[in-house]
């Protein structure tokens, strides 16, 4: 268990431990306004799950599972790389007859394009592909598990994100309790993104939000290889944590947020799919995904990147 | 007095700050040749700026490998920096960088390569440092790494060097001196309405050790210890304990300050001593509150100067009516608005932007400073239109001053109220809106906040 990194690290049980502490705090002093949460007026428009765009073809006997006891390429906690669906999804895919790059850029398009945010319970990576929905961790999920299951090391990056001042004061300035709901949530509702380890370095992927949910944002479009830690995330320092396994303790937090919030999460997977689909909109009428991306690139403001090596000066105890 | 011999009063008085004439780099002409930034001759001016940016240029891409890697990333070539017009070019860097730096040891090893040239030896003496233990150890070895207040949740760390922070002091007072010319002198005593500066690594409560050097005596609101733990716990939004303990401990704080500053007032009002109030606005708007409720006003505009400078944010959502201030100001105190005067700056750079007495517009010094106005797309769209105030900091030896902030500025040509020459900021400086975070866990969040708060 200890060895797949199934228990929690300290800086994830710190920041269940706070966060479901704050929150039942935060619920407890003001319980009308949380069961705000809970309301699904009449006329809220309801959630339709899209039909799922791809097709996972039939298991073969015979097709090669590429997972093997070894650090990031065994099934740990909710990742099954040898499940029926995943091998014959990662065959589709390539696996081990494309490179392990191009393997892993289609794995990503996948999880990122094809696959849809909606916040559903915590499940396996089979059931998530077979679904083709889920939070940012569902498809991470997906997606370790479909590079494990081709034979590339893929582990899970998780981390803690810090509020953007400007945001914080436009939306939550005026409301003392929202600031603290805010704040309180803040504690567990972290992201996750996924790196695959190909030709000798680990390469970031983020999978959350899809190329139209960037566009709506008028962000360019996340390839392999970019992390959201380098353009809209900032981590809380410490939070950042590399791991081989989902931890114990994560599912029972998504369900936690279902149950307390059935309101608020059904607004949220149509607010993403409405984000969405407008955003695929706004990129067609750019001209496409690569006319749109490289508009979108030349308008960023890029950022030195500090190289932290040793300096002779410095000397510590 | 004329203005030549209240500047060569000043220069005496701030002789430690100037380097040895004889050594003089472009950057140094730029920032101690001029008697006043804001009347030079603007093709004087335009030659200072361009040799000071051009020389710390060469310096920063020769010498600092993060900024070389940078530009070479974005294919320049700093050959290609011919004349003044072509400063446009030179890669600029977002304030938001210098938030993005790690924790422990590595926190000093990237202000190291942060920082251009070498440094001094520095020891430090714990395994695993905390941000306050790296900064004290860089400072006893001479250098002044200091940082933002950190509204955004986060401290911003600059690792200037001695000659950098002189500069930026010298700098500063001397725009301010000539804004207020001729009040100034150096019987006077003052109040500083922030930190002890010499109990801080707090930019803004540090920049105020000039005072000592130019003021007859100088009083601070907050004599103690300021670290970034105090500020962080001071701006905590939570409910933890701690912060709660610390935030009663700073409105306490706040209210003898308030307090002391209301009593020395009222002494100086009898003394008949010339004086300067120097530092936050909102500390300065709850005395002024205090002196409304006690029913007391002084009159004190015949020998009074008031500089402000942080931002008029007064507490959590209230923002003070610049305005407004002034008219407070003049009403309590007898002091004219052409004297009470608030300047913009940063952390990240060394140019000061003064208000003139005239009409409160910022006034740039652009023998050292070349300004941009960026639009989105990151192009110098020049006078009269909204955008983002971007920088290159022709002084700046210890790290590459060329900044792109996050301020959403006008800038004017000329001063529409007075004669200077030079290019003036409006004074309606805001912030331009951050990307909008997003991912799953951050848009549940955001829904989840909606929907308790009422929408």
């Amino acid at each position: 268990m200890k060895r797949h990194e199934f228990l929690p690290n300290t800086p994830f049980i710190k920041l269940l431990t706070k966060g479901v502490a704050s929150v039942l705090k935060t619920s407890a002093f003001h319980l009308g306004e949380v069961k705000k949460m809970r309301v699904r007026p009449p006329e809220q428009e309801r959630y339709r799950r899209p039909a799922r765009p791809y097709d996972i073809p039939e298991y073969q006997e015979g097709m090669r599972c590429g997972a093997r006891d070894e650090k990031y390429l065994s099934a740990t906690l909710y990742c099954d790389p040898c499940d029926p669906r995943i091998v014959a999804m990662a065959h589709k895919l390539g696996a081990f007859q494309v490179t392990d790059l191009e393997f892993a850029k289609r794995a990503h398009d996948l999880a990122k394009n094809q696959m849809i945010v909606e916040y559903v319970p915590f499940d396996t990576a089979g059931d998530t592909l077979e679904r083709g929905t889920g939070t940012c961790f569902h498809l991470a999920n997906t997606m370790v598990a479909l590079c494990r299951a081709a034979g590339i090391k893929a582990r899970y990056k998780v981390f803690a994100m810090n509020m953007i001042a400007v945001w914080y004061d436009k939306m939550l300035g005026a409301d003392s309790f929202m600031q603290k709901w805010y704040d309180s949530l803040g504690y567990f509702l972290i992201e996750a993104e996924v790196q695959v380890f190909v030709d000798g370095d680990w390469m970031d992927a983020v999978v959350g939000p899809d190329d139209g949910w960037q566009a709506t944002m008028g962000d360019s479009l996340s390839k392999l290889g970019e992390t959201s830690l380098e353009d809209w995330f900032e981590a809380i320092p410490g939070t950042v944590m590399l791991r081989e396994s989902i931890p114990y303790g994560l599912p029972i937090l998504g369900r936690l947020m279902i149950t307390l919030a059935p309101g608020s999460v059904e607004r949220v997977s149509c607010n993403v799919k409405r984000m969405s689909q407008d955003g695929y909109k706004l990129i067609e009428e750019m001209g496409g995904r690569e006319a749109y991306d490289s508009m979108t690139r030349a308008k960023r403001v890029k950022r030195p990147m500090v190289n932290v090596e040793k300096s002779s000066r410095i000397t510590f105890d | 007095m004329d203005f030549a011999e209240y500047i060569r009063k000043f220069d005496a008085h701030t002789a430690k700050y100037i380097p040895n004439r004889a050594d003089w780099t472009p950057s140094d002409h730029a920032v101690y040749g001029p008697s006043d930034y804001f009347r030079m001759d603007p093709k004087e001016a335009n030659d200072l700026r361009y040799k000071a940016v051009r020389y710390q240029l060469d310096r920063h891409f020769k010498s600092n490998r993060t900024y070389r890697t940078y530009c070479e990333e974005l294919k320049f070539d700093p050959a290609s920096i011919r004349a003044s017009d072509d400063l446009d070019k030179v890669p600029v860097v977002s304030t938001d960088f210098f938030k993005t730096y790690p924790t422990g040891r590595d926190f000093a090893l990237w202000l190291a390569n942060v920082y251009t040239g070498e440094l001094p030896k520095i020891h430090i003496k714990s395994k695993e440092p905390t941000h306050d233990e790296v900064i004290k150890s860089f400072n006893d070895a001479g250098m002044a790494v200091a940082y933002s207040s950190g509204t955004s949740g986060r401290h911003t760390f600059i690792p200037r060097d001695m000659k950098a922070f002189f500069s930026n002091e010298y700098a500063l007072s001397k725009g301010a001196l000539t804004m207020f010319y001729p009040r100034w002198g150096p019987d006077m005593h003052s109040f500083l309405l922030m930190p002890n500066p010499f109990k801080t690594n707090l930019f803004a409560g540090r920049l105020g050790t000039v005072m000592y050097d130019i003021m007859k005596d100088v009083e601070v609101a907050l004599d103690r210890e300021v670290n970034t733990e105090t500020v962080r716990q001071s701006m905590i939004k939570g409910d933890t304990l701690v912060g709660k303990i610390t935030k009663y401990v700073v409105s306490r704080t706040t209210q003898k300050s308030i307090d002391r500053i209301v009593d020395w007032i009222g002494q100086r009002s009898k003394d008949g001593s010339r004086i300067a109030l120097v530092g936050v606005p909102f500390m300065l708007h709850y005395v002024l509150n205090e002196l409304k409720e006690k029913g007391k006003s002084y009159d004190i505009g015949d020998r009074t100067m008031i500089l402000t400078g942080g931002g008029w944010k007064a507490h959590e959502n209230e923002r003070i009516p610049e305005e407004r201030f002034r008219k407070d100001v003049e009403e309590l105190l007898g002091v004219r608005p052409e004297h009470c005067l608030d300047m913009y700056g940063m952390v990240e750079g060394n140019g000061w932007m003064l208000q003139c007495p005239e009409g409160h517009y910022f006034h740039i010094p652009t023998t050292y400073l070349h300004p941009m106005v960026l639009d989105d797309e990151g192009n110098n769209i020049g006078y009269g239109k909204y955008g983002r105030f971007a920088f290159l900091d022709g002084s700046m030896n210890a790290y590459p001053g060329f900044i792109v902030t996050n301020d959403k500025v006008k800038m004017l040509e000329h001063c529409p109220h007075c004669d200077r020459p030079g290019p003036v900021l409006e004074s309606a400086i805001t912030r331009i809106p951050g990307k909008e975070v997003r991912g799953c866990g951050e848009e549940m969040r955001k829904m989840m906040a909606a929907d308790v708060g009422g929408d």
